[in-house]
């Protein structure tokens, strides 16, 4: 009685890092337009600050043209991404490659 | 519900309307602010150009219907806890519409500091300049009245 022979070839799991696992940072960048006490309100709005935080970031966009105001998963970041966008604010994207 | 009137100055507001009108219309198929979403798959990045295009056109659309009948006779516009959001974001989209179409010749610091000698604008940019004047004082006034109810909203 022949027996039944299994030959398990050699499994080859490539492991890929998807491109847009990993930190990402939401970045605002200045622009002259928008009022300062409009930023502070979008930031208290959209991140939940104390005043005294969204005046900070508000006063980097400012003087330094740009303000990492979150940093975490890609899929929370475009939510916040997209919501300052909703307020007109230039908001970006970026790799946090210190994590 | 928290309410606040702003009594404008009818000859002063009324000739700035249809610039903001056209600007409105200028707006239409375009982003008030240019977003950099190349890093987004081509499919995410068409649905959310167009929904950030489809609210901006209907904040600007609610922002023009205040400016209506009733207002040439009363002189007043209205603010509450469930318009200010759109309103502040409609003021925005404008302003930054205008600063890039017909105020673009302005350096960035006098734009930022609203300090212009205004009489030295040619007369397009004057009531350009005005116009981009009165929007942000409506979003200062809609920010000290009602901010707590943006925030809480």
């Amino acid at each position: 009685m022949p027996t039944a022979r299994t030959e398990v070839a050699p499994v080859t799991r490539e492991e890929t890092e998807p491109a847009l696992a990993g930190f990402w940072r939401v970045v605002v960048l200045n622009d002259p337009v928008n009022l300062m006490s409009y930023v502070v309100l979008v930031f208290r709005k959209v991140f939940g600050f104390d005043e005294p935080t969204a005046r900070r970031h508000m006063l980097e966009v400012h003087e330094r043209g740009r303000s990492t105001v979150w940093t975490g998963v890609r899929e929370k970041a475009e939510a916040y991404v997209f919501s300052l966008q909703q307020w007109h604010l230039t908001a970006v994207l970026e790799p946090d490659e210190t994590h | 519900m928290k309410r606040i009137e702003v009594k404008l100055s009818l000859p002063v507001v009324a000739p700035l309307l249809d610039l903001i009108k056209q600007t409105v219309d200028d707006l239409g198929g375009r982003l008030a602010a240019p977003q950099q979403l190349q890093d987004l798959d081509e499919e995410l990045r068409t649905a959310w150009k167009g929904e950030l295009l489809g609210e901006q056109n209907e904040e600007c659309r609610r922002f023009l219907a205040m400016f209506d009948r009733e207002f040439f006779v009363s002189g007043t516009v209205a603010f509450d806890e469930a318009n200010a959001e759109s309103m502040l974001r409609a003021c925005a989209a404008i302003r930054l519409r205008l600063r890039a179409r017909e105020l673009a010749e302005l350096p960035d610091q006098v734009i930022e500091g609203g300090g212009t000698d205004v009489a030295q604008l040619g007369a397009a940019a004057q009531k350009a300049f005005m116009c981009y004047v009165f929007l942000a004082t409506l979003q200062e006034l809609i920010i000290q009245h009602l901010d707590s109810a943006i925030l809480e909203g």
